[in-house]
Formats: structure tokens, sequence, C-alpha cells
């Protein structure tokens, strides 16, 4: 009785967590593989891995964070058994072309490809500040980088799109 | 992120706004350049724009088969420290730091060079910044006197110089900015070593290179490529003693 009411607390504090940031961990995984498929599956997997380890989860305040890992690092490790290139950065794959294609905003279609292009050590740090609102000493934590190289990457990374996006060289 | 006022000029300002467009220090310089206000703007309505491109649709969320899991157990409320075992660690705390200040006056035992470069780091974490912004040759000249060694500016954007104290001897130590981040070089005339000797932690990677009778010490992020550095540096320091 005791064990069944454990369990379903236990559901019950996953789904919540799960609820509250299952758009963060789609979004981050799709920019990080670039690849909504790739996204999906990754997402699947980190959603397990979770679930398995929840109870190592002791704030659910940091609950956002610890996802974000676990999605990193299931992204890491999808990419080491299939053995995909993760850096082509002057052609859109097939995939990034559909995960273009799902997007109805055609106005951001220039900057999608642009964010695209740039290198993965500039766009993720990208992400986790301005979609995802961490500060640079969280994304230096999160990516264990220390902050000043994390402010590196971030200026080098708008200024490489505001680039990009002012010549019109856009593919 | 917070700034201070340090940040006085364009470069430095800008800086730090295209790393964070939030970045609210700078104010004294920002009310008088018009063109400062104009690039934060622009960095301001970038990042709305880019926010709003990485903001892609999310699909409907599929929840995986969840396996049941053994031994749950029900979630237990946090436990405050009792009062005793709150002086305990403010008393170990004390302890420590009593320690920490009577081990630094007595001068602290590393087990290797390579250690007390890495702790040096930690101990001058402002030396990393980041910034285009070139120390003046007076500056270098002071740090590095020619009759340690003959160094110029054709090694690269050197932006920190300062002279510190590694295993007794007087070190200059200077930062650089790699592909990376800052990159950290210390030159240490009186330090020789037989052959390189790379080291690394958690976050950083480094070599100490054989030079004459002394050695240089380079250092940065573990994925920067450092053989490039390595060569400049190479090339501009001669040993003057």
């Amino acid at each position: 009785m005791q064990s069944n009411t454990a369990q379903r607390q236990r559901r019950q504090r996953f789904d919540r967590v799960i609820g509250e940031f299952h758009h963060d961990m789609y979004r981050y995984a799709a920019w990080l593989s670039r690849d909504s498929s790739i996204a999906q599956d990754v997402v699947q997997e980190a959603l397990l891995r979770a679930w398995k380890s929840l109870d190592a989860l002791r704030d659910d305040a940091a609950a956002k964070p610890w996802l974000l890992t676990i999605v990193r690092r299931e992204n890491a490790r999808y990419f080491e058994r299939k053995r995909l290139d993760t850096v082509d950065i002057d052609n859109l794959t097939p995939a990034q072309s559909a995960l273009l294609a799902e997007q109805p905003d055609e106005q951001l279609d220039d900057v999608r490809k642009a964010i695209y292009a740039l290198e993965d050590d500039y766009r993720e740090p990208l992400v986790l500040q301005v979609l995802m609102g961490f500060s640079t000493s969280e994304i230096a934590e999160q990516l264990g980088l220390k902050q000043g190289a994390v402010l590196t990457r971030l200026h080098r990374a708008r200024l490489k799109l505001k680039a990009t996006l002012t010549s019109g060289a856009v593919e | 992120m917070t700034g201070g006022d340090a940040i006085m000029n364009c470069e430095d300002y800008r800086q730090a706004v295209a790393a964070d467009p939030s970045f609210d220090g700078g104010a004294g310089h920002l009310a008088d350049c018009s063109a400062c206000q104009a690039f934060r703007r622009e960095m301001l309505a970038l990042d709305r724009t880019i926010g709003r491109a990485l903001a892609i649709d999310v699909p409907k969320l599929v929840m995986p088969d969840l396996p049941m899991i053994d031994n749950v157990v029900a979630l237990r409320r946090r436990q405050r420290l009792s009062k005793p075992a709150w002086f305990a660690v403010a008393a170990t705390v004390v302890l420590a730091a009593v320690l920490g200040v009577r081990m630094l006056g007595s001068g602290i035992q590393y087990d290797s060079l390579a250690d007390e470069i890495l702790a040096h780091l930690q101990h001058e974490p402002y030396a990393l910044r980041v910034t285009d912004q070139a120390i003046t040759d007076a500056r270098l000249y002071k740090v590095v006197p020619a009759n340690i060694a003959r160094m110029d500016h054709s090694a690269g954007l050197i932006t920190y110089a300062q002279t510190c104290i590694i295993n007794g001897n007087k070190v200059p130590h200077l930062v650089m900015q790699g592909e990376k981040g800052p990159v950290t070089i210390l030159l240490m005339p009186d330090e020789a070593v037989a052959e390189a000797v790379p080291f690394s932690d958690a976050r950083t990677r480094g070599i100490i290179l054989p030079v004459g009778n002394g050695s240089v010490a380079i250092l940065g992020e573990r994925d920067e490529q450092l053989e490039n550095i390595q060569k400049s540096i190479l090339q501009s320091v001669m040993w003057s003693t």
C-alpha cells in the first residue's frame, strides 16, 4: 500500500516536472541535433533516463538544468552510437530543411539557417542563454567551461549572426 | 549580468553587450556614447529575433513506457540542521580558514610545478577577461623587462600582464586571447624542465615547455588549439640571462 502510494507520488512528480520543461527539452535537442526526428528520439531516451534517476533530483527547482544536462548527454550518445557527422555548416541537410519546413514563420527562415550554420561551440551557449534564460555562469557550469570562454563564444556567435544576416549570405 | 564602472571604452562595452545584451554595466560610458547606444539597441533587437527563431514548434509529448522502479520510498521533507550541527559546521569553517591562512603564510607545498600553476590560475581568475584590448607596450615591458626576456606583441594579442610568484620566483604572467577563450602564459626563466610536461584538470589543458635554461607554461581551455600559440610564443621569447 505504502509502496503504491510512493510509486504514484513519484509518477506525479515526474509528470509535473516533465510537463513544465518538455518544450525546453525538445527545443534544446532540436538545436543540438538540427534534426527533428533525432530530437524526438533523444527526448524519448532522456525521458527514460530522467525517470530512472528521478530520485537523484533533490530539488525540483533545479529540474531544468538537470533535464537539459540529460538531453545533452543523450544527444552525444546518439551521435556516438550512430557516428553521425555533427557539423555541416555549408549546406543544409534534408533533415535540417525538413525541420525548417515544419516552422510556419518564413520571416525567420534566414535567421534559423544562420543559427544552423553556427559551429556547435557557438550555437549551444547561445541557445542556453537566449532560449533557456541561463546566465553565463550557469552556462559555464552546464558546459564545463570557464565563464570567460562562454563570454567569448557568445560574443562571437552574435557577431557572426549579425554579419551573416547583414550581408544576406544565408543560403 | 552586472558590470562595473571599470568598463570605460567602446571596445570593452561592445564586447560585454555582444556576450550578453542584458549587460547593465558601463552606464557612465553609455550615457555619453551614441554609437554604443545604437550598438546596444541593435544587439537587443538581434536577440529578440534570435529568441523568436529558436522557439520552434514542439510536437505533442509522447511519454515512453516507463518501467516500474523498485524500492521507491516516499519523499521526505528536507531536514534542517539542528543548532549543534550548525555550530559544528561553523567551527569547521573557522578552523579551515585559520589553517588556510597559516598555510598561505608558510608557503603551500605543491606536488608539482603544474599543480602550482593550476592553483595560481584559480587565485587570479580576473586575468581571464575576454577582450580585444591589448595592453600597452609600456605595461608589457614593465612586466617582461629586458633582463628577463625579449618579447613583443608579435606573439599575439596580449591582454593582461602581471608579475606573479611561482615556486618562489618572480614570473611574468601574461594572457592572450585564444580561439576558445583566454590563454595564460607564464614565463619562467628559473624553472628548468628536461622535456615538455603536458598537464590538465577538468577545464584546463596546459603544457610546460623547456626554453633554454628555463621554461614557459601555456594553458587554455581543454579544446583550445595551443600548438599555434606555443609556436608564436617560442619564437618571441628569448631569455636574456
